[in-house]
């Protein structure tokens, strides 16, 4: 009897090995096929010409107006070049809105703009408005519904329906897969969480994807590869701290709520505009509230503990930040604006530096270095520089003395392996005991090292699901940041263009202070990988995050937060 | 528009930054994830500070330790504890540098599969020491603390180096409750991280010295009285002989190991002269094998006055020596002036491929063939004419006795440092026993017990 029984367990743990054999190579397999499938259509799509209506000249030219928010003046940057001595070399700024109406603002120039013989600072235009820039007579014409219909289904389509289910059907084998090797694997006690946590990840997912269908949208590539983070990000917490899986889950839901609540708000730009004021509020409340009431951990104070929930509000911060320095063409041309923001940088930079938090306020610096580059035109740009170097300076002065240690053990781990250098060493030996396929789930060492979920979970991931997927979450960033990119292209407007890039910045340079951290490459610095780390605050902000980067996303029925045009269907 | 997003492209300079910062990782990667992986501290190779993986063997194939999760020793307890200090304790408190120093060897890493598949293809480490001589030579030291170590100097391979005290790893005493001194430095390997007071075995290193840099020294003849003075009234140091051994030239002078004659050949020698051996037969330098740097030596005679000077010679005043290095100059002695250094890791196999074999290497050349052959002469001398040579039944050997004073009321130490004279069994050899009293009447017994195993598994 007991000889059966031996034989039974024998043979089922031979096929659990064997299984654990195959999930090694099949995981990194799906993953890759996954990525393939999602990154070509984000990274592929042509950027169709589009014309949305016509500057009738005097003698009788048309120049045509190939964006929503287009600068008009004498330089040849200009959106609409009118060479001519009278006209400021940047002019006025014409704008179409989500309904088909145009406005023409003045951009502080000499000459001043006319409507109909009336000076105006802004002013609604219609098709048979008569507009004098510098003494200069043109006509709008507007394209026709019609046209505009024609030119919409024109538009590159995103990926069908059909591609996104297969997408996600990827992923979800995925999940079971990887569930599958934490069964196999012997940790039994913690199993609850674990399939909460996966179980969880899955369901969130196909509800979105069944919202998005409810609204007709189709596009999910940038959601499935947030949700592949997502999913990476619970493998490394079920092997690390798998109590904190439902907690994780949790935050990831609300994130995506937030993604889902920014980009309503994006969808409308008048809207925008009123919740960025909001915003701009909330990304200095949010510090101020961490610095009344905040818990210092390892020298920085940037912890709020409430009800035994312990978050990081300048993770939100982040995106109010985006917000706030998201701004449309025709006040980006209005001094009064930029010098608004320098304001607003200089107060949150302060604020900041009462943290003492040197890896966000490193990222702000960075997010604002983008927004300022993006946004300073003619005007501005030595402001903005020297608020570059005002921000420098007082984190050189205030918060890099006590950053300084971290610097002093960069390239260096290996001297001191045991204490310095302890975190990187461990990562890096456990890494390469991983190798390209991982040691299988659970079977990880370096999850007994202090930040194996978050300061080092690229290491986390790789030791125990292989290098090869380790490399696909960096991948996943990479993507958002050449998609942000290559939307802006296609924005409607310079507040998404401005968000989008901004968003996927902060995306990025997370990405290259975690993982290049890790791997001794960078200075360590302890700041969150995006959608993977373990930490609530950090989940709900990359959510929010992503919002920017897929409201300028304007292919056809892809994005919710750009709205659909008569309520056709992909 | 055109404006704003043709500046997207700083966005660019990010994604740019994290992929090549990702492209420069795998090159390392590639590079050095061996490195990484078998770094000591690495969790999935090691367990504390030694390596938990694979198997180590003796010469003869004999199991010694089995490092997988248990880490399971030899079954017989007296090779347990002989060997343990080359193998390493559970705890990390001994750590064995030799073995971990081939992890990479070891453990079956590749870039592709890192070490996924070490539990089947974890390699064995097989030692150049034998159980049988270890275990012979730790009973012979009886409880004693010391080292006894032999090695053949044409190959390199260390046949025996033991190391007491000791425990056995299944029995792990309490050395932190101890107040006895039974356990004190119980963690040391004593053959390479220890440097002990020479004593007379130093005399070889001054006879070198003098045959090398004084002319006509072995036709000089010493007069010994008993003692030698320096200086004078209230400040006169004095160099003594237990016995007045009368007039000597050199070999009668080592022969005797008289401490007066070995005054008067410093003398003749000069310091420089003396200074300028100690560094040409590297007798204060480590030794280095398989990873492992033995404990350096010293000799400072900076501000010794005359009579310091005289004890430096006879290995006394502040010298020390570690016995890995006294053995390697023993062993370069006896082979001319030239030997092989000494190795403990003989051949790492891992899965089915040999993935390192040890390879004789020669150690410099340190004095000519014939100081080399005048010396061994002297130190054949030594053991024909003084020690007997019927207490060697087993093997004729050349060899220095020394009993070195350590202070503070202590026995003194016993050393015997030499080589065997039959070239069949080119062996080298050093034997340390603190407190042992006279190093004859101590360390001959235990090294007579030592080298006749030592030939035994030589003849197979």
């Amino acid at each position: 009897m007991e000889e059966i029984l031996q034989t039974v367990l024998q043979s089922h743990r031979d096929l659990g090995d064997m299984i654990i054999h195959i999930l090694r190579y099949l995981a990194p397999l799906v993953a890759l096929i996954l990525m393939i499938r999602c990154i070509k259509p984000l990274l592929t799509f042509r950027k169709e010409p589009e014309i949305w209506g016509w500057l009738n000249m005097p003698d009788g030219t048309q120049i045509p107006i190939t964006h929503w928010e287009n600068v008009i003046g004498r330089s040849k940057s200009c959106d609409i070049t009118i060479d001519f001595p009278t006209v400021s070399r940047n002019h006025a700024v014409l704008t179409r809105y989500d309904d088909g109406s145009w406005t023409i603002s003045d951009a502080e120039s000499k000459g001043g703009v006319l409507v109909n013989g009336k000076k105006v600072q802004i002013c609604a235009v219609h098709s048979r408005s008569r507009i004098s820039i510098g003494g200069v007579e043109m006509q709008l014409q507007p394209i026709s519904q019609k046209q505009e219909a024609r030119q919409a289904q024109l538009r590159t389509k995103a990926a069908s329906g059909w591609d996104s289910v297969a997408n996600l059907l990827l992923l979800t084998i995925l999940q079971i897969l990887m569930t599958l090797g934490f069964l196999l694997s012997g940790t039994e006690t913690d199993l609850i969480p674990i399939l909460q946590g996966f179980g969880g990840i899955l369901a969130c997912q196909w509800l979105l994807f069944g919202f998005y269908g409810m609204i007709h949208r189709a596009s999910f590539e940038v959601e499935t590869l947030a949700f592949f983070l997502c999913t990476m990000g619970m493998a490394a917490i079920a092997t690390v701290k798998p109590q904190e899986s439902m907690k994780q889950l949790i935050a990831m839901v609300l994130g995506v709520i937030i993604f889902l609540i920014i980009g309503w708000s994006l969808r409308d730009l008048e809207r925008a505009k009123k919740v960025r004021y909001l915003a701009t509020v909330a990304g200095v409340g949010f510090l101020v509230i961490t610095l009344l009431f905040g818990t210092e951990y390892y020298g920085a104070k940037n912890w709020l503990i409430i009800g035994g929930m312990s978050l990081q509000p300048s993770e939100l911060s982040k995106v109010c930040f985006v917000f706030a320095g998201a701004s449309t063409m025709d006040r980006i041309m209005q001094k009064r604006n930029i010098i608004m923001f320098i304001a607003y940088s200089i107060l949150i930079c302060a604020l900041l530096a009462l943290m003492n938090d040197f890896g966000t306020a490193l990222i702000f610096f960075c997010s604002f270095l983008i927004i300022a580059y993006l946004r300073s035109g003619s005007v501005g740009t030595v402001a903005l520089a020297v608020t570059a170097l005002i921000f420098a300076g007082v984190i050189a002065l205030k918060i890099a003395p006590h950053a300084l240690q971290r610097f002093a053990t960069w390239r260096h781990v290996w001297e001191d392996p045991f204490n310095a250098g302890y975190q990187q060493c461990q990562a890096l030996m456990c890494l390469a005991s991983g190798g390209f396929f991982g040691l299988g789930a659970g079977r990880g060492r370096l999850q007994h090292v202090f930040a194996a979920d978050s300061d080092i979970v690229f290491a986390t991931i790789s030791e125990e699901w292989g290098l090869i997927m380790a490399v696909l979450t960096v991948v996943c960033i990479v993507v958002f940041g050449f998609f942000a990119i290559r939307t802006a292209y296609m924005a409607r407007s310079a507040f998404y263009c401005i968000g989008a890039c901004t968003a996927a910045g902060v995306l990025v340079v997370q990405t290259i202070l975690n993982c290049l951290g890790t791997l001794d490459i960078l200075p360590f610095t302890g700041v969150p990988f995006p959608l993977l780390s373990n930490g609530g605050t950090s989940m709900m902000g990359a959510w929010g995050l992503l919002a920017f980067v897929k409201a300028s996303d304007t292919r056809q029925n892809a994005s919710f937060a750009v709205r659909l045009k008569g309520g056709k269907k992909a | 528009m055109n404006r704003v997003t043709n500046r997207t492209w700083l966005m660019a300079i990010f994604i740019l930054v994290l992929m090549t910062g990702m492209l420069f990782f795998l090159g390392e990667y590639w590079m050095k994830a061996d490195s990484w992986v078998s770094a000591p501290g690495s969790p999935h190779v090691y367990s504390n500070r030694n390596l938990g993986v694979g198997t180590i063997e003796d010469r003869s194939g004999t199991l010694l330790l089995n490092m997988g999760s248990k880490r399971e020793y030899a079954d017989n307890k007296a090779t347990r504890k002989s060997t343990l200090h080359w193998l390493g304790d559970r705890e990390g408190k001994i750590s064995a540098g030799a073995v971990s120093h081939y992890a990479g060897a070891m453990v079956g890493f590749d870039r592709i599969n890192g070490i996924y598949n070490t539990e089947q293809t974890a390699g064995t480490t097989k030692l150049t020491i034998s159980s049988r001589v270890q275990n012979a030579a730790l009973e012979a030291l009886n409880g004693r603390k010391g080292t006894v170590a032999v090695y053949n100097y044409k190959t390199g391979e260390i046949l025996c180096a033991v190391t007491s005290p000791t425990f056995d790893p299944n029995e792990v005493p309490d050395v932190a409750g101890d107040t006895t001194g039974t356990w004190e430095g119980v963690y040391l390997n004593r053959f390479t991280q220890v440097s002990y007071i020479p004593g007379s075995i130093y005399k070889v290193v001054t006879a070198a010295a003098a045959l090398e840099s004084v002319p006509g020294i072995e036709d000089m003849t010493f007069q010994c009285t008993g003692k030698v003075e320096y200086g004078e009234g209230e400040n006169v140091a004095t160099v003594t002989c237990e016995s007045v051994h009368g007039k000597l030239n050199l070999k009668g002078a080592l022969a005797n190991s008289c401490n007066c004659c070995f005054a008067q050949i410093a003398e003749v020698l000069g310091r420089d002269a003396m200074l300028e051996a100690v560094q040409r037969l590297q007798v204060t330098d480590s030794v280095r094998f398989d990873g492992i740097t033995t404990a350096r030596g010293n000799y400072d005679i900076t501000g010794a006055g005359a009579a310091s000077f005289a004890w430096s010679c006879i290995g006394q005043h502040t010298d020390t020596v570690n016995p890995a290095r006294f053995m390697t100059l023993m062993g370069a002695i006896a082979g001319g002036g030239q030997a092989a250094s000494p190795y403990i890791v003989s051949q790492v196999t891992c899965g089915e491929d040999i993935t390192y074999r040890a390879q004789t290497e020669k150690t410099d050349r340190i004095m000519s063939e014939e100081i080399a052959a005048t010396l061994k002469t002297y130190l054949r001398g030594n053991v024909k004419d003084i020690y007997g040579d019927w207490k060697f039944p087993s093997i004729q050997v050349c060899g220095k006795s020394g009993t070195s004073q350590v202070g503070g009321g202590q026995t003194s130490n016993a050393l015997f440092a030499g080589f065997a004279a039959d070239p069949q069994y080119p062996l080298a050899f050093v034997c340390v026993v603190e407190n042992g009293g006279y190093g004859a009447t101590t360390c001959i017994p235990i090294l007579n017990k030592v080298l006749s195993e030592c030939k035994a598994i030589m003849a197979g």
